[in-house]
């Protein structure tokens, strides 16, 4: 027979940081005193050491936080939410709703952890939460005594009026006082990554009918994952015992998850909870890789989210047991039946030593021989059936069992705990009963949940009192407890039966073996929701809410479940209401005169259990939010000091900082001035491009642009504009025509994907018909424009002298091959985006680098200039040359002043839809060139341009601000924008209004083409 | 007049640090290689030319072109399935300028070529726990049923598309995965497969195509 | 969500960009004399807009993208985001389409 171990010596006294030698042996002496002698899935080889609230204590290896603090014989590990109550360990598993701590310290805090899911570590420091000063003395305990104000739908009554108080007053009031947990407010440093598996059948819960299930698919030769929460294999086994095959459960179970891991086609995954099921037999689980250790390893993840991909799931996630509705039942030591018996028997750890058992139902009754068996007291047995059942009727009599037939209509105690239970009996008498610890039951809920993440509705079972699944997601099976089976026979056949059907329906045609065979205990109940008494009866304890609050709901007129969820908040806390829903629908079923399924359930979405968003994000934080792509001279242009912009996934270089250079305008003004008098070039490699080749590729282009490509001439290059069908521009660039059957389209770096996908569609789906092949050769080329008066001198020191530089040999919008000096073959390309005499040269990307090197070379006499997206915007903007920010998807080619391109002589994308009055309207916005009256004035994007004299606003809005710059030509800030009538209005004075910096001031619309309007410099 | 040197350079140039990284230990989990000096063409049939195609690819590189997601190899060349009816041919680079030509001429007529041999870079993974580290950045199924020998699959490492293939296993045994990626994302997505790779410990190093 | 590529098998859904219903065919509007076609504006408005919004089964335009770039026509149920069937469109990789146009 077991005792308590109050003074049986720990193995050893591992250090805990921060603690002194006086904690570490005070610690010593008062820790476990609730730890049975003998027993339990603990290593007594192992005492770990660990605090809460700062007191230190110990427990073993196989413990969680919560049996350690039961081990302690601690009872009051929280405060709740709402009215700051005291409240204990109410569970043993992940739908604990009461036992939530504080985890770790500094940037490792977590808040809201359960304490009964944690496993124990040497070095474990936990805190209570929302109290203060201290949980045994909270201040704002004194909430219980306004209690009445903080009813069902308080938020709503109160914090009506005056509105104007919402923002300044109550929202912060509010935002204070919620939440439980703080979290922590530095980085995490912890890492996380999300991993994929696939499977034939995966098995959700490793207790009997998951055991089951998994050696059935397995030997049959599927390929299996086992997943499991918990860090042991087992379930319900490990803590009720019990005959499999003629052997102690616990050995079965070694068995069993012995011959599973000899199979190379089953997977075991402990510490893995799923959370999710999603479309097409694809779910998540959350891998809590290393939270049961002090830190996570070098090189080691804390959490990894996993993708499973299956083609077949077996739910046997078990039942979660449900508590009972009557005042007091929240007290520190009242606690599920099924939980006492897991301490006791899983962890050997005795929650208290005179327990008083409230059941409705036979499975309940257990806990009277785990009790006794632990050496503790039955102080009472009380059950609403009036009789003791027939299998547990030796057993009362043997032990002298004093059996109430009624309910508990209160529990008196404090922060310590229960000390005594209040009985009612079913003729209303009175009497208490002296106990430390109350067990409850009020019968078992299937778990539902993951079977109802696709709007499955479960289905009510009389005979068991619960929800069983109903429609499942396509693909999933439920068995064991999960689907209302609750004898150990039934689950190990039922898990079988499932496991081998699964294996079956995957193909799998190997021998899936005999089911094992236990017993089939009866499980027999009678409904007891609630007893009615006077006094705070706990539904939702995570979130405070009451009986009275769900019946306050139903008389406000909120009696639908998804209602009563809102108003009350019930089952909106961490914990999603596993202990909570159905009572609270039980009640309010009560309340309107309905039955329980004519109530319904509320819809279950994922995720089941709470996921922390680092482990969502994975990998994907900080420099690795998101891919990244260099140019090909992105290291060369890094060696120089470039400053790098991200533009899309691209990095580019932005400028190039020269020393003494104050700030970034100084830069960029340097380098188009550079360029504009001498020479310059910029990697350009970010452009998409497309190869487009085949006998009607000339005839595909006619389609897809605007103006016409089939009429090119080979060794040509044109601008081209494309249209959506709608009739706005989708992109522009330049194309040329390498080959006959071969042209080399450019787009814009944002487009490059979209135009892709565009041009595969019109290929594919529109015209199957065109001999057309495309591939993107945006990466095979490094790109360079080199533009400025002196680009052809440069040219002429790079390329081979057999090249024929002239205006004549290689005039405007030639497109062709050159050799270069030492080797290399380049496409050449004259085309103009800075209104200069410029090229943009391509060599493969492998000679990205060294293109760039070699163009300094090629241009150290001339004072060759590298410059940045920058001053390759202001060149542009001084041009009047349309981007992103006017190729904006609400502008047609006539807005551009590109409406001349559009071809009559044939269909293209977006023809007749562009051609709708809306679009050819006299009065659209079109492209204007705009600068301020005062020279000084910095223009700024996104200004509104009203009426000179007109007050701003909706009715005189004429447009706005698109891009702007500051023009080393011009020599003052400068900006194109989309102005009503904007052609017609050149020279007008408009103001300028910009609310959002508070700026006011005139400015002309111009020409857009603010530099070299004809033209001269770019073909000379 | 001055000389113009044309030094070549790899995506990973900077990423790519020889040697160990991450797990400390006797063991190596991940290799990582980068294969340098490919020559990549891909080869794209002419519509209704698909069976043009594939007899000239016989006749070039004397294997049958891949027809469903596989990579055949040759005495000279590896052709890996890279979509219907078009396919990635692949060889150690030795006289780039003659290995072109000769394809241009005898796809002549049945598919268009485009040459990315700098457009894309091969990051070759294997090692003990190869697998373990791809299955966090890929959603393929790389279980030897679902992905043999020869297996290969167009798809997407952080939305970005890669060609995936299986390889002959290693020396030692354990399976071996080429990654074609585009180059402008190699660095990017070398930082990826290296972070999935370190807590097994991993090997890096690159090499000539051989 | 996984798809089942024609060509590449099943793939999770993040290789996939969706287009929308595959029913409206896009008018054919050659052009010869500069003239618009009679009622080809409205058949124009008729693609790019005009939709039925279905709780069922629908032909969808999705593209492989981030696979083999084939784009395919599933029929997909809006309800229950089951696939029952996963095609090629007509003119995917060289493949010789007997009428112009599908």
């Amino acid at each position: 027979m077991s005792g308590y171990s109050g003074s049986e010596p720990l193995g050893r006294t591992a250090a805990l940081e921060g603690t002194t030698p006086s904690a570490r042996s005070q610690a010593a002496s008062a820790s476990q005193s609730h730890r049975l002698r003998s027993g339990g899935l603990i290593d007594r080889q192992q005492p770990l050491q660990f605090s809460f609230d700062g007191k230190v204590m110990s427990g073993f290896a196989g413990d969680t936080l919560a049996s350690a603090l039961v081990a302690n014989g601690v009872k009051l590990v929280a405060r709740s939410f709402k009215y700051h109550r005291p409240r204990g360990i109410i569970t043993a598993g992940s739908e604990e709703p009461s036992a939530l701590v504080e985890m770790r310290s500094g940037a490792r805090k977590e808040p809201n952890t359960r304490a009964t899911t944690q496993e124990l570590y040497d070095g474990l420091v936990a805190q209570s939460q929302n109290r203060w000063p201290s949980l045994r003395r909270d201040f704002m305990s004194i909430n219980q005594l306004a209690a009445p104000i903080f009813v069902a739908g308080f938020y709503y009554k109160t914090f009506m009026w005056p509105a104007k108080f919402w923002e300044k007053v109550y929202e912060p009031l509010i935002r204070r006082a919620a939440g439980l947990g703080k979290s922590a407010e530095l980085p995490d440093p912890d890492h996380y990554d999300k991993a994929w598996a696939h499977c034939d059948v995966l098995v959700i819960g490793g207790g009997a009918a998951g055991l089951a299930a998994a050696l059935a698919a397995g030997r049959a030769g599927s390929r299996v994952i086992l997943v499991e929460e918990d860090s042991r294999l087992g379930g319900r086994l490990l803590s009720d015992g019990g005959e499999i095959d003629g052997m102690h459960a616990e050995e079965w179970v070694r068995r069993t998850v012995d011959e599973l891991a000899s199979l190379a086609n089953v997977r075991i995954m402990v510490r893995t909870a799923l959370f999710g099921v999603y479309d097409g037999g694809v779910y998540a689980a959350l891998e809590r890789v290393n939270d049961h250790v002090p830190l996570p390893g070098p090189h080691q993840v804390r959490q990894r989210v996993w993708r499973i991909v299956a083609k077949r799931s077996v739910v046997t996630a078990g039942a979660i047991e449900r508590p009972v509705v009557f005042p007091g039942n929240d007290r520190p030591g009242v606690m599920m039946a099924s939980a006492v018996r897991t301490y006791v028997h899983r962890f050997a750890a005795m929650p208290g030593r005179k327990v008083a058992l409230f059941t409705n139902n036979d499975d309940g009754w257990r806990t009277v021989e785990a009790v006794q068996q632990a050496g503790g007291d039955i102080a009472a047995v009380i059950d609403p059936r009036g009789k003791v059942p027939a299998e547990y009727q030796a057993l009362a009599e043997l032990s002298d069992l004093r059996v109430f037939s009624g309910g508990v209509s209160d529990v008196k105690g404090g922060v310590d705990g229960v000390r005594g239970v209040v009985v009612t009996d079913n003729n209303g008498r009175t009497q208490q009963i002296d106990a430390d610890c109350l067990a409850v039951s009020g019968g078992w809920n299937p778990n539902v949940g993951l079977s109802c993440f696709h709007r499955g509705r479960p289905v009510w079972r009389d005979d068991i009192a619960a929800f069983v699944p109903g429609d499942s997601p396509k693909g999933m099976t439920t068995a064991g407890a999960a689907n209302g089976e609750f004898s150990l026979g039934a689950c190990l056949r039922d898990g079988h039966t499932a496991g081998a059907a699964a294996a079956a329906e995957c193909g799998a045609s190997g021998n899936a073996g005999e089911a094992s065979e236990a017993g089939d205990e009866v499980y027999a109940i009678s409904p007891l929701w609630q007893v009615k008494a006077k006094g705070k009866a706990f539904v939702d304890f995570q979130h405070d809410v009451t009986a009275s609050d769900v019946t306050l709901a139903q008389r406000e007129g909120f009696e639908s479940v998804e209602h009563l969820k809102r108003y009350t908040t019930l089952g909106m806390a961490t914990d999603q209401g596993k202990t909570s829903n159905i009572t609270g629908l039980a009640i309010m079923a009560e309340a309107t005169g309905r039955t329980i399924p004519q109530t319904g359930t509320t819809i279950y979405r994922p995720p089941y259990a709470p996921v922390a968003i680092g482990a969502l994000a994975g990998h994907h934080r900080d420099e690795n939010f998101h891919a990244w792509r260099l140019t090909p001279s992105h290291h060369w242009a890094a060696a120089r000091g470039a400053v790098f912009v991200d533009t899309g996934l691209w990095k580019r270089a932005q400028w190039y900082p020269q020393p003494g250079e104050k700030d970034w305008i100084e830069s960029v003004t340097r380098e188009v001035l550079a360029v504009r008098n001498g020479v310059g070039f910029c990697d350009v490699s970010t452009l998409g491009k497309v190869d487009v080749r085949g006998a009607d590729a000339g005839t595909f282009l006619d389609r897809v642009y605007i103006n016409a490509f089939s009429s090119l001439a080979v060794g040509k290059a044109r601008y081209g504009l494309m249209l959506r069908e709608d009739g706005i521009v989708m992109d522009d660039g330049t194309t040329s025509r390498i080959a006959e059957d071969h042209y080399f389209l450019t787009t814009t770096t944002a487009k490059a994907g979209p135009v892709m996908a565009h041009l595969e569609f019109c290929r594919q789906v529109l015209w199957p018909e065109l001999d057309v092949q495309l591939s993107s050769a945006s990466d095979q080329w490094a790109q360079f424009s080199i533009a400025g008066p002196n680009t052809r001198k440069l040219l002429q020191e790079l390329v081979d002298p057999s090249e024929d530089m002239s205006n004549e040999g290689f005039p405007f919008m030639g497109a062709r091959e050159v050799k270069l000096r030492g080797g290399v073959t380049a496409r050449l390309f004259r085309i103009s985006f800075s209104g200069e005499i410029a090229f943009e040269i391509s060599v493969p990307a492998r000679y990205g680098g060294a293109m760039a090197q070699n163009l300094m070379i090629a241009g150290r006499d001339l004072g060759v200039t590298p410059y940045g997206t920058e001053a390759l915007g202001v060149m542009r903007i001084e041009k009047g040359h349309v981007a992103g920010p006017e190729l904006n998807g609400t502008t047609t080619a006539d807005d551009l002043g590109l409406g001349k391109m559009m071809s009559k002589k044939k269909d293209f994308i977006g023809r007749v839809m562009a051609g709708r009055e809306a679009l050819t309207a006299p009065d659209r916005q079109v492209v204007v060139g705009i600068k301020p009256l005062d020279q000084k004035r910095r223009l700024r994007s996104g200004a509104h341009v009203v009426p000179k004299g007109a007050i701003p606003g909706p009715e005189t809005d004429q447009g706005y601000v698109t891009s702007v710059c500051y023009s080393p030509m011009m020599e003052q800030w400068i900006g194109l924008g989309l102005v009503e009538r904007g052609r017609e209005r050149f020279g007008e004075i408009v103001r300028i209004h910009d609310p959002l910096r508070s700026e006011d001031y005139e400015a002309e619309i111009c020409n857009p083409v603010f530099y070299d309007p004809e033209g001269a410099r770019q073909r000379g | 007049m001055v000389d113009y040197l044309w030094n070549t350079q790899s995506p990973l140039q900077k990423a790519l640090v020889p040697g160990r990284h991450g797990a400390a230990g006797a063991h190596v989990g991940v290799t990582l290689n980068e294969v340098r000096d490919i020559v990549l063409v891909q080869v794209m049939a002419r519509r209704g030319k698909a069976a043009d195609a594939a007899k000239a690819a016989k006749k070039l590189f004397g294997i049958e072109a891949p027809a469903t997601p596989k990579a055949v190899t040759g005495k000279t060349a590896t052709l890996i399935w890279s979509g219907p009816d078009q396919f990635t041919v692949i060889a150690p680079r030795t006289d780039e300028a003659s290995q072109l030509a000769a394809m241009v001429q005898v796809f002549a007529g049945s598919a268009s070529l485009s040459d990315q041999s700098d457009g894309r870079c091969l990051i070759r993974v294997s090692g003990p726990r190869g697998r373990d580290a791809i299955a966090k950045f890929s959603s393929l199924d790389l279980h030897d049923l679902a992905f043999p020998v020869g297996a290969a699959a167009n798809t997407s490492v952080d939305h970005t598309a890669v060609n995936l293939w299986r390889e002959a296993n290693g020396a030692d045994g354990h399976p071996v995965y080429n990654m074609l990626v585009f180059t402008s994302f190699a660095d990017s997505l070398w930082h990826t497969v290296v972070d999935s790779s370190l807590e097994y410990g991993v090997e890096a190093a690159s090499a000539r195509a051989a | 969500m996984r798809i089942a590529c024609p060509f590449c098998g099943e793939r999770e859904n993040g290789e996939f960009t969706y287009l929308g219903d595959a029913s409206p065919k896009r008018p054919n509007f050659a052009v010869d004399s500069g003239e618009s076609p009679e009622g080809v504006e409205d058949a124009f408005y008729d693609y790019v807009y005009l939709r039925d919004n279905v709780a069922g089964y629908m032909r969808e335009y999705w593209y492989h993208g981030g696979g083999c770039r084939s784009w395919l026509i599933a029929e997909r149920n809006t309800v229950t985001h089951e696939f029952r069937s996963v095609t090629a469109a007509p003119g995917v990789g060289a493949a010789k389409p007997v009428q112009a146009g599908e």
